[in-house]
């Protein structure tokens, strides 16, 4: 008897797995059967419709899927986990800063704010040249701009700090 | 009669010429750097030769090798593709002083039309119609002034030199004019080392209809109808389609008949595209001409029959066209959508990473253009473009559906894609109803990230996305107890107990 918590677009789903082959979503049952075909495919037979997926394992909670072109990212946790995390959000938000990370490696071409500036979720930050274009970076928050890694004409990595908004 | 050609670039179109080599018997030849050596086009072309580093300018950039290269290894023609080296003048010299034939046109039509100002002043001669504004550069701000309020603001300034939105400037106010032209003089100074800018009248949400010409070096020109390619992002199209199907056909017989005195006037041989801006009082006017393939150029082939690539060949060797225009017809609708690696809702980012699935869609009327395979990298060098998808059909609706059909097949596991955001387009009332102009994408969708779009979609995938992400966690995660195995035949086992 294992219970799931599913984020998936803002929302929380509950699903509880009842046996091998039966789950309940959200209160209702469902017959399930999963087969794998290759490292990244699936076949998922929900009822009586078989689904071809593919997935992407981005970490132990966080898996990338496609299904019939529509794709979703999903969060899962055991109901502990999930707990263990509100907890630790909270506490984040006490001591409320946001770190902006790089989405892909490339060159800072500009960094658009200063050290005490204020920043509302969703204005450009910096800008980023990668594959010839160059892309905004924009605030994931809302708040004053407490720590600038980034250097302009620098390369980033991946996942590689840029900026701190408090 | 071109036994070998060099195809000198990479992805989907390098895929694309090697085929066209492939059915023509004729040898074809990829070249490619450091970071495509797992790509698609080294694969199916019949030689391949590594150029050199990844960074563009140390490969598919570096024209010198390229012909170097070509003469080492008898190739008697280079095909350019599209982009890197395609409407390069001094490349083309260089071609054809080594004496190998470049598949496209000559040096001198590519220069008429490569400088803006000079290609407005022969269109403009031509009876060509352009957007009304100055067919040389501004030279004092006071004739600048007197030219923009004559026209009527809003107006454009833009770099003769131009292109990809460098040097370009949209001016509402005439005291904002100045400094513009100063900041636009600057911008296209550095981009393109020549500051001439001039003024255009700003089009309000125009469409953009472009159409597809091919000429021989006999002086034989022939139209094949045009392409609607309104739905752009950043100045960048993905999807196109033939024929624009909100054209009446009398438009369609001027806009034509345009494009063909276009060609003729900068003496054009190969295949070529003149693109023009359709106002929302059905005037057209001339925006450039593309003197080369086009990306989108599937679907006309798709609406004609006529594979371009194919005449590109012919044309070079000196052939004569032997298609007549009473012959070419209108056979159906096509749509392409360009399948990026970017993250739609992280504003389109590019997203790079090793191709580790890649299922292809199938079935009537579907055809994909693709430069990725199992196995290819995606990197950070160059256009984040993976593959063109492209659906027939014998009306636009049939052919919409089967586009919704081959997204829907179609998957790619190892970067992030824009396939899912083309069911929000392809949904859309404004889309189906011919309601759209090219600042669609940046009205209707851009404020919908990031990812409110999917909630206009209907989402019949949600639970089972819910469903597999709970099986798959509790695969993983089960503690499996601690099982000792011990069969009777198993000695060692035993004998511990013995």
């Amino acid at each position: 008897m294992n219970d799931y918590t599913i984020s998936l677009n803002d929302n929380k789903h509950n699903l509880k797995i009842l046996s091998n082959n039966k789950i309940e979503l959200n209160g209702a049952n469902f017959d399930v059967e999963l087969s794998q075909l290759s490292k990244s495919v699936f076949l998922l037979k929900v009822n009586n419709r078989v689904y071809q997926v593919t997935s992407n394992k981005n970490n132990s909670e966080n898996y990338s899927f496609t299904i019939a072109g529509y794709s979703y990212n999903v969060t899962v946790r055991t109901n502990l986990e999930e707990k263990a995390n509100d907890y630790l959000k909270n506490k984040a938000k006490e001591s409320g800063s946001e770190i902006i990370k790089s989405p892909m490696p490339g060159l800072i071409v500009k960094i658009l704010k200063k050290v005490g500036d204020n920043v509302q979720m969703g204005e450009p930050i910096l800008l980023l040249e990668a594959m010839k274009m160059e892309n905004e970076i924009r605030a994931s928050a809302s708040g004053i701009v407490k720590s600038i890694s980034a250097k302009e004409n620098s390369s980033v990595e991946k996942g590689e700090s840029l900026l701190e908004i408090g | 009669m071109i036994k070998k050609i060099l195809i000198a670039n990479r992805g989907e179109i390098a895929v694309r010429i090697a085929k066209a080599c492939t059915e023509m018997k004729i040898t074809s030849v990829a070249v490619y750097s450091e970071a495509d050596k797992y790509s698609l086009h080294v694969r199916v072309a019949d030689e391949a030769y590594h150029i050199g580093n990844s960074v563009a300018s140390d490969s598919y950039l570096n024209g010198d090798k390229i012909i170097e290269l070509a003469k080492n290894i008898g190739a008697d023609a280079i095909h350019p593709g599209y982009g890197f080296l395609s409407e390069n003048a001094n490349f083309i010299k260089k071609c054809e002083n080594a004496g190998i034939i470049f598949i496209g046109p000559s040096s001198k039509s590519v220069e008429m039309m490569g400088d803006k100002t000079r290609a407005r002043t022969l269109m403009k001669q031509n009876n060509v119609p352009i957007v009304p504004g100055t067919t040389e550069g501004i030279s004092t701000y006071e004739e600048a002034k007197s030219v923009a309020l004559e026209i009527g603001l809003p107006v454009m300034l833009k770099a003769s030199a131009g292109g990809g939105g460098k040097g370009m400037r949209k001016i509402e106010h005439i005291d904002d004019l100045k400094q513009a032209i100063d900041s636009a003089k600057n911008e296209a100074k550095k981009a393109f080392g020549n500051d001439t800018v001039y003024i255009e009248k700003f089009i309000e949400n125009p469409k953009h209809i472009e159409v597809q010409i091919l000429a021989d070096k006999h002086g034989n020109y022939l139209h094949l109808f045009e392409r609607d390619c309104s739905i752009q992002r950043r100045h960048q199209k993905v999807v196109e389609e033939a024929p624009a199907f909100t054209l009446t056909p009398k438009l369609r017989a001027k806009v034509t008949l345009a494009a063909v005195n276009a060609a003729k006037a900068c003496n054009y041989y190969n295949a070529g595209t003149i693109e023009f801006l359709f106002d929302q009082k059905e005037s057209f006017y001339f925006l450039e001409m593309n003197t080369r393939l086009q990306v989108e150029h599937p679907v006309t082939e798709l609406i004609t029959g006529i594979d371009l690539v194919k005449e590109q060949i012919k044309i070079a060797q000196g052939d004569k066209l032997t298609i007549k225009q009473e012959d070419i017809k209108i056979l159906g609708h096509a749509i392409e959508c360009r399948i990026y690696a970017e993250d739609v809702d992280a504003n389109f980012a590019p997203s790079t990473g090793k191709i580790l699935h890649h299922r292809l869609p199938s079935g009537p009327g579907i055809r994909v253009d693709r430069g990725i395979d199992i196995h290819s990298d995606v990197s950070v060098y160059y256009d984040p473009m993976l593959s063109k998808v492209i659906t027939f059909g014998r009306d636009r609706n049939e052919a919409i559906a089967r586009m919704i059909r081959s997204l829907e097949e179609y998957q790619i596991v190892g970067v992030t894609t824009n396939i899912h955001a083309f069911h929000w387009i392809l949904n859309n009332p404004l889309f189906l109803n011919g309601n759209f102009d090219i600042n669609f994408i940046d009205n209707k969708f851009i404020k919908l990230l990031p990812g409110k779009w999917k909630t206009e979609l209907d989402d019949k995938y949600e639970n089972i996305a819910v469903i597999l992400a709970a099986l798959l966690k509790d695969k993983d995660s089960k503690t499996k107890p601690f099982k000792r195995e011990c069969k009777p035949e198993n000695q060692w086992g035993k004998s511990s107990y013995e």
